[in-house]
C-alpha cells in the first residue's frame, strides 16, 4: 500500500512538472506573438552583419570597445508590417546603456518617415522573459504551498492594485501629501495582509496594532534624529526617480519597505506566543513578554539582513560606475549607498521595536483561551 | 554626527536591549556584511571576473547571516548547507533569464544622474546585473533556510525517533506557513525600493506595456522574482537536508548500537 502510494505520489509530480513546462511555454508563447498588442513599431532581426570595432579609453583609462552592426529584419506590426528595413546600431562591450543585438530578438523602434522609411533602435522587447519569470515563480508557488499559493497570490495582487492606486492619488495631489497617503495606505495593508495570514480574530488584531504602533514609532524616531542630526550626511539628491520632494518620499519608501517585515516578525511572535500561552496558562504577563523577546531575538538578525541585502544590492552598479569614474570610495558610498544603508538601519529600528511591542501586546492582552 | 551614524547607533542600543549578546552578534553582522559587499565592488572595480566574485561574496554572507544567527548547530549547518543549494540553482536559472532580458545597464530613467559620468568602462553591465540578483535575494534565502531548519531541529530534538520521511512531510507544513509571511517581507521590500519609480511611471503616463518592457522595472522585477523562487525553494531544499541529515544520524546509530 505503501509502495502504491509513493507511486501515485511520484507520479503527481510528474504531471506537475509537466504542467509547469506547458505553462511556462504558453506564456512564452503568448508574448512572443502579442507585437500586435503595441503600437509602437516592432522590428524583428533576422540578420546581423558585424561592422567595424573601435577601441576607446577615457580619461581614468577605462579601455572598451565600441562595435558598430547593420541589423536587417522586419516590421512585425502596425501600419508598416511586413516591411523590410536595416538599421544601424552600435554597442560597446560594458553595455551600459547600449546592446549587442542578436537575431531572433525583437526590437521597439522608432521609424522616421523623411527622406525615405528608416528607423533607429529604442529598446528591446522584455515581455517574453518576464512573462516566463513570472509564470515559473506562479507555478511554483502552486506546487509547494498547493492552495495556500491561492492566498499568497491573491494578497500580492491585491496589494499591488493597493499600492497602485496610492501611487496615483499621490500623483493627482502632486506628492503634497506623500506621507500621509502611504501611511493610510500602510494600514490598509497591513490590515488586509494579516487578515489573510491569519485571519479575523483577536490574535489578529493584537498583531495589527503591534505593526501599526511599531512602525509608527520608527517613523517618529527617525524624525527625531534626523531633526537631532541636521540630517547630516543625508543625500536626498543621489536619490533616484524622483520626481518629487524627496525627503517624505524617502520616508514613504522606509515606510512601505520594512512593513512587510515587521508583519512576517510580529505574526511570528505572536502566534508563537498565543500557542504558548494556551499549553501553560499559567505564565504571567511578564514571563510571556520574555519568551516574546526570546524569540524575536533569533529572527531579528536575519530579517533586517533580508532588506539589506535588497536595498543595497541594486545600488551596486551606480557604485561601480562612480568608482571607475576615479571617484573616491567615500564619495560613491554617499553618492550611492548612503541612502539604502540608512533605509536599512531604519528598517532595522522598526524590526527591533517590533520584537518589544508584539511580546508587550501579545502578554498584556491574549488569555490563555485564545486559539 | 551624521544622521547615517546616530541611526545606527540607535538601533545598536535597540538591540542590545532586545537580545543583549544575540543583538550585538546581528548588529556586527550587518556591518560586516556591508563590509564584504563594498569590498566585492571595488574587486570588481579592479576588473576581477563579477560572477566569480559574487560567487564566492555570496557563501561568504550566507555563512555570517546564518551562522551569527542564533540557531542551534544542527539548523545553521543545515540551512547553510540548503542555502548554497538554492544559490547554486538560482544562479543556473539567473544567468540565462539575464541574457534574454538584457536588462544590464541603465535606462533612460537614469539619463540625468548619469550625466558627465563616462559609461565605457569596459566591465559588462549585463554580468553585473546578474551579481545584483544574486546578492539581493540572499538576505531572503538565508532567512527562510534558518526558519524551516530551526523548526525542523526542534522536532527532532522532541522526537528523536521520528522517521525521515514524515520529517519531510513535517517541513514541507512548517514551510508553508513561513512563506506567506517571507513572500510578503520581499514584495514590500521591493514596493518601497521602487516607489519614487512607479510614481515616475504613473507621471509620465506609461502604459502598461512600456512599463513591462521598461530596462528599470524589468531589472528590479526580475530580481524579486529570483528571490520569490528563492525562499519557495528553499522549504523542499532544506527540508531535504535535514531528513537526509537525520537519516545518516540515525543510520550511524543503527549501526552502533549493532555490534
Amino acid at each position: 500500500m505503501w509502495t502504491m502510494a509513493f507511486k501515485l505520489k511520484s507520479r503527481m509530480t510528474w504531471i506537475q512538472v509537466l504542467i509547469v513546462v506547458i505553462f511556462c511555454l504558453v506564456a512564452v508563447f503568448l508574448t512572443a506573438h502579442d507585437d500586435s498588442l503595441y503600437t509602437e513599431p516592432i522590428f524583428q532581426v533576422t540578420k546581423v552583419t558585424n561592422g567595424k570595432v573601435t577601441k576607446m579609453s577615457d580619461e581614468f583609462h577605462n579601455v572598451d570597445y565600441y562595435h558598430q552592426q547593420l541589423l536587417s529584419g522586419h516590421i512585425t506590426n502596425g501600419k508598416y508590417a511586413g516591411k523590410h528595413l536595416k538599421i544601424q546600431n552600435a554597442y560597446s562591450n560594458s553595455g551600459a546603456m547600449d546592446h549587442q543585438y542578436r537575431t531572433n530578438q525583437k526590437l521597439f523602434i522608432v521609424l522616421h518617415t523623411s527622406p525615405k522609411l528608416h528607423a533607429t533602435v529604442k529598446d528591446l522587447k522584455r515581455d517574453t522573459p518576464i512573462i516566463f519569470l513570472l509564470a515559473l515563480a506562479v507555478s511554483l508557488l502552486f506546487i509547494i504551498l498547493k492552495f495556500r499559493g491561492v492566498t499568497v497570490i491573491s494578497s500580492i495582487v491585491i496589494n499591488t492594485i493597493l499600492f497602485w492606486l496610492a501611487v496615483k492619488i499621490d500623483h493627482h495631489n502632486n506628492g503634497a501629501a506623500v506621507i500621509p497617503i502611504f501611511s493610510i495606505l500602510a494600514v490598509i495593508f497591513c490590515i488586509i495582509t494579516l487578515f489573510l495570514v491569519m485571519g479575523w480574530n483577536r490574535k489578529m488584531l493584537v498583531t495589527l496594532s503591534a505593526v501599526i504602533s511599531a512602525t509608527a514609532i520608527t517613523i517618529l524616531l527617525t524624525l527625531l534624529v534626523f531633526g537631532v542630526t541636521h540630517e547630516k550626511g543625508m543625500y536626498y539628491e543621489s536619490m533616484q526617480y524622483v520626481t518629487q520632494l524627496p525627503k517624505p518620499l524617502f520616508l514613504a519608501e522606509v515606510l512601505i519597505g520594512v512593513l512587510g517585515a515587521v508583519m512576517d516578525e510580529a505574526t511570528d511572535i505572536v502566534a508563537s506566543l498565543a500557542t504558548l500561552k494556551q499549553e501553560r496558562p499559567e505564565l504571567s504577563k511578564l514571563q510571556v513578554f520574555n519568551s516574546g523577546r526570546q524569540i524575536g531575538k533569533s529572527i531579528m538578525g536575519p530579517l533586517i539582513n533580508v532588506l539589506f541585502f535588497i536595498f543595497m544590492a541594486e545600488t551596486l552598479p551606480m557604485t561601480l560606475l562612480y568608482l571607475k569614474n576615479g571617484n573616491t570610495w567615500k564619495y560613491s558610498f554617499s553618492m550611492n549607498m548612503s541612502l539604502g544603508m540608512t533605509s536599512s538601519l531604519i528598517s532595522g529600528i522598526g524590526i527591533v521595536l517590533t520584537v518589544i511591542l508584539s511580546s508587550l501586546f501579545a502578554g498584556l492582552l491574549i488569555k490563555g483561551d485564545e486559539r | 554626527m551624521g544622521s547615517l551614524t546616530a541611526l545606527g547607533a540607535l538601533l545598536l542600543i535597540l538591540m542590545i536591549i532586545v537580545g543583549g549578546k544575540q543583538g550585538i552578534s546581528s548588529f556586527l553582522s550587518m556591518v560586516i556584511n556591508f563590509g564584504i559587499l563594498f569590498f566585492s565592488i571595488v574587486l570588481i572595480a579592479f576588473h576581477l571576473p563579477p560572477i566569480v566574485v559574487t560567487i564566492v561574496a555570496s557563501v561568504i554572507l550566507l555563512s555570517i547571516t546564518i551562522f551569527w544567527s542564533s540557531a542551534s548547530d544542527n539548523a545553521s549547518t543545515t540551512a547553510f548547507q540548503a542555502s548554497v543549494m538554492i544559490l547554486i540553482i538560482l544562479i543556473v536559472i539567473i544567468i540565462p533569464i539575464e541574457y534574454w532580458a538584457r536588462v544590464g545597464g541603465f535606462g533612460l530613467e537614469d539619463s540625468e544622474e548619469l550625466e558627465g559620468l563616462s559609461m565605457y568602462v569596459g566591465i559588462s553591465f549585463t554580468k553585473l546585473a546578474i551579481s545584483t540578483a544574486i546578492l539581493s535575494s540572499l538576505g531572503a534565502i538565508a532567512e527562510a533556510s534558518i526558519a524551516i531548519a530551526s523548526g525542523l531541529d526542534e522536532i527532532t530534538i522532541q522526537h528523536p525517533k521520528i522517521s525521515s520521511s514524515q520529517l519531510f512531510l513535517d517541513g514541507i507544513v512548517i514551510g508553508k506557513q513561513i512563506i506567506g509571511t517571507a513572500v510578503n517581507t520581499l514584495f514590500f521590500g521591493f514596493f518601497g525600493s521602487s516607489m519614487g519609480l512607479f510614481i515616475w511611471f504613473y507621471g509620465l503616463n506609461y502604459s502598461f506595456g512600456d512599463i513591462i518592457n521598461d530596462k528599470v522595472f524589468a531589472a528590479e522585477l526580475i530580481a524579486i522574482i529570483i528571490s520569490l523562487i528563492g525562499v519557495v525553494l528553499t522549504i523542499p531544499g532544506t527540508t531535504l537536508m535535514m531528513s537526509h541529515r537525520l537519516k545518516k544520524i540515525q543510520d550511524k546509530e543503527k549501526s552502533e548500537s549493532g555490534k
